[in-house]
C-alpha cells in the first residue's frame, strides 16, 4: 500500500477545535480592542485612569497588545492552520486530542497572563511581556501545536506540501526559537525574574525577537492564511505557485536580518545598524511578491467582489499589507528614520499592518470559514458589508491621525532656534497631539464597533447550529 | 571581522535563495499547476 493510499470513508476533518478557535479569537479581539480604545481615550482624557493602577496607560497598553497578537492574532492562526493543513495534506489532523489541548491551554495562558500584565508583573521586553512561568506554559504549548501540525503534514497522503504549510511552519519553527533565545532569564520568585542578557546585548536580542515576531506571525502566518483561503474564496488557484515558493524562502532569508532598525542611533554597532536597514530594503521583494501574487490571483474574479464580503475584505487587507511593508523598509531608511523613531509615525505604521493586514484578512477569512464550518449561509450580508466600510475607515482614520502626529513629532523635535536650543518643550509638542490622539480614539472606536458586529454577526450564524461533517477526498493519482 | 561575517552570510543567502529558484524552476509546469489547485478539490460533504 503507498504511503499517499487514499482514506477510508469513516475519515472526518477535526473542525470543532477550529470553530472554538475561531469563536476565542473573536472573544480576544474585542476585549484587545476594547483596551485598546480604553488607553487611547486615557491619552485624550488621562483622568480615565480613575488613578487605579489596574487602569493605568502602561499596563492597559501592555494588556492590548498582548490580547490582539496572542490572543485574536494567535487564536486565529492556531484555528485557520489547522482548518488548512489537514485539508491540503487530504488526512484529518494527528494527534486530534493535542489539538484540544492547545486550544484550551493557549485560552487559559493568554486570560492568566493578561491578568498578571493588568496586575503590574512585567518583563519590560516589548510584545515579550509576561513573567517566566507563562513563558514555560506558552513553550509547551507550542511545542504541542509543532506536533499536531508537522504530525498532520508528516502523515499527508499528497506528495506535495502546500504553500501555506510552509508559511505556517516557518511561523511555528522561528516563534519557538525566537521566544526561548529571548525569555531566557534567571527566576527570583514566581513573578519575578531577570534577563540573562544586558545592555546593548538586550537591546539586540529584544530586537531580534521583536522584529521577526513581526515577520514570522504577524506577517509569515497570515500569508499562510491568504495562501490558502484567498483561492478558496476567488476559487481560482494561486496566480504563480513558482513566485510563492520563491517569496517564501526569500522572505525566510531576509526577514532575520531586519531588526537592527529598531536601533537606529542607540549604542549599538554602527554596521549592525546599516545591516539591519539593508536588509529591510531587501524585504520589500519577498513582501510585494506575494502581494502580486495575491492580487493577481483576484484579478479574474474581481465580480466576486460584488457580492462576496469576506473576499473583499481579503483584498483590502492585501493591499493594506503592501502599503505597510513599503512603509516599513522606507521608515527603516536611517535619514527617515532620524524623523519617525520615537513618534507616533511607528505607532501608525503598526496598526496599518495590524488593523489593515491582520485583522482584516482574519476577519475576511472568518467570514468565509464560520458558515462552512456549521453549514449556514451567512446571517447577515449587509451587516458584513457595513462592517467592511467601518474596519476602512476606522483604519484609514487611525493612520493618517497618526501619520499627522508622528510627523508633526519628529519635526518639531528636530526644530532648533536661532541660537541653536530647542525651539519647542515637550510638554508644548504633547499639547499640539491633542486633535490627533482624539482622532485615534474615534478611529479606534469606528474599528471596534465593525468588529462588534462581525461578533454579532457570526454569533448568529453558529447559534444553535453543530459543526457540519467533512470527509478527505480520495486521492488521485496525479495526487499520489 | 564582522564584515567577513556579513561578507559571508550574504553569500550564503544568495546562494540559499539562488538554490531555490533553481529547484523551483527546474519544476514542470504540470506539477506546479497540480500543487496550486490543492485547495480547490480538499474535502468531500454531504447534504
Amino acid at each position: 500500500m503507498s504511503k499517499f493510499a487514499s482514506p477510508g470513508t469513516h475519515e472526518v476533518y477535526h473542525d470543532r477545535v477550529v470553530k472554538i478557535l475561531v469563536m476565542f479569537s473573536i472573544f480576544w479581539a474585542l476585549l484587545g480592542m476594547i483596551a485598546g480604545v480604553y488607553a487611547a481615550a486615557e491619552l485624550v482624557w488621562p483622568a480615565l485612569n480613575l488613578e487605579n493602577p489596574w487602569l493605568s496607560f502602561g499596563r492597559l497598553r501592555t494588556l492590548h497588545t498582548n490580547v490582539v497578537i496572542f490572543g485574536f492574532g494567535v487564536s486565529a492562526l492556531m484555528g485557520t492552520a489547522y482548518y488548512s493543513v489537514q485539508r491540503t495534506s487530504h488526512v484529518p489532523l494527528f494527534a486530534p486530542k493535542l489539538a484540544w489541548f492547545t486550544c484550551w491551554a493557549w485560552q487559559i495562558a493568554i486570560l492568566l497572563g493578561g491578568i498578571s500584565l493588568l496586575a503590574g508583573f512585567n518583563t519590560s521586553k516589548e510584545y515579550a511581556e509576561l513573567e517566566w512561568p507563562f513563558d514555560i506554559a506558552i513553550t509547551l504549548v507550542w511545542v504541542c501545536f509543532a506536533i499536531v501540525f508537522f504530525g498532520t503534514i508528516a502523515t499527508r497522503r499528497i506528495r506535495e506540501i502546500y504553500i501555506s504549510n510552509w508559511f505556517y511552519g516557518g511561523l511555528i519553527i522561528v516563534i519557538a526559537m525566537l521566544h526561548i533565545v529571548n525569555n531566557l532569564a534567571i527566576p527570583v520568585t514566581l513573578t519575578k525574574s531577570y534577563s540573562l542578557y544586558a545592555g546593548a546585548q538586550d537591546a539586540i536580542v529584544q530586537w531580534w525577537y521583536g522584529h521577526n515576531a513581526v515577520g514570522f506571525l504577524l506577517t509569515g502566518g497570515f500569508l499562510g492564511m491568504m495562501y490558502y483561503f484567498l483561492p478558496k474564496q476567488a476559487e481560482r488557484p494561486i496566480w504563480s505557485y513558482r513566485l510563492s515558493i520563491v517569496a517564501f524562502w526569500a522572505f525566510a532569508y531576509s526577514y532575520i536580518w531586519a531588526g537592527p532598525h529598531h536601533l537606529h542611533f542607540n549604542a549599538v554597532p554602527e554596521w549592525v545598524q546599516n545591516l539591519g536597514m539593508l536588509m529591510s530594503l531587501v524585504l520589500l521583494a519577498p513582501s510585494w511578491a506575494s502581494m502580486i501574487n495575491g492580487i493577481m490571483t483576484v484579478s479574474t474574479a474581481w465580480e466576486k467582489l460584488r457580492t462576496d464580503p469576506a473576499l473583499k475584505f481579503i483584498v483590502l487587507a492585501l493591499a493594506f499589507y503592501g502599503l505597510a511593508t513599503f512603509e516599513g523598509p522606507m521608515m527603516a531608511i536611517k535619514t527617515v528614520n532620524i524623523i519617525s523613531h520615537f513618534t507616533d509615525w511607528t505607532v501608525g505604521h503598526v496598526h496599518s499592518g495590524a488593523l489593515g493586514w491582520n485583522a482584516l484578512i482574519t476577519f475576511g477569512t472568518f467570514y468565509y470559514l464560520i458558515p462552512r464550518l456549521v453549514g449556514a449561509p451567512l446571517y447577515s450580508v449587509a451587516l458584513a458589508n457595513l462592517h467592511f466600510w467601518l474596519a476602512l475607515a476606522g483604519t484609514m482614520l487611525y493612520v493618517v491621525a497618526m501619520w499627522g502626529a508622528g510627523v508633526s513629532q519628529g519635526v518639531l523635535w528636530l526644530s532648533l532656534d536661532e541660537l541653536g536650543e530647542l525651539r519647542y518643550t515637550f510638554t508644548e509638542i504633547m499639547q499640539a497631539m491633542y486633535p490627533y490622539y482624539l482622532l485615534r480614539f474615534i478611529a479606534g472606536l469606528v474599528f471596534l464597533i465593525g468588529a462588534a458586529l462581525m461578533a454579532f454577526n457570526l454569533w448568529k450564524t453558529i447559534a444553535g447550529r453543530h459543526t457540519v461533517t467533512v470527509h478527505p477526498p480520495q486521492v488521485t493519482e496525479a495526487y499520489a | 571581522m564582522a564584515y567577513f561575517i556579513f561578507a559571508g552570510d550574504m553569500l550564503v543567502m544568495a546562494f540559499m535563495i539562488g538554490v531555490v529558484i533553481w529547484v523551483s524552476l527546474k519544476s514542470s509546469r504540470k506539477s506546479m499547476d497540480r500543487a496550486a489547485a490543492i485547495p480547490l478539490n480538499d474535502e468531500v460533504r454531504h447534504g
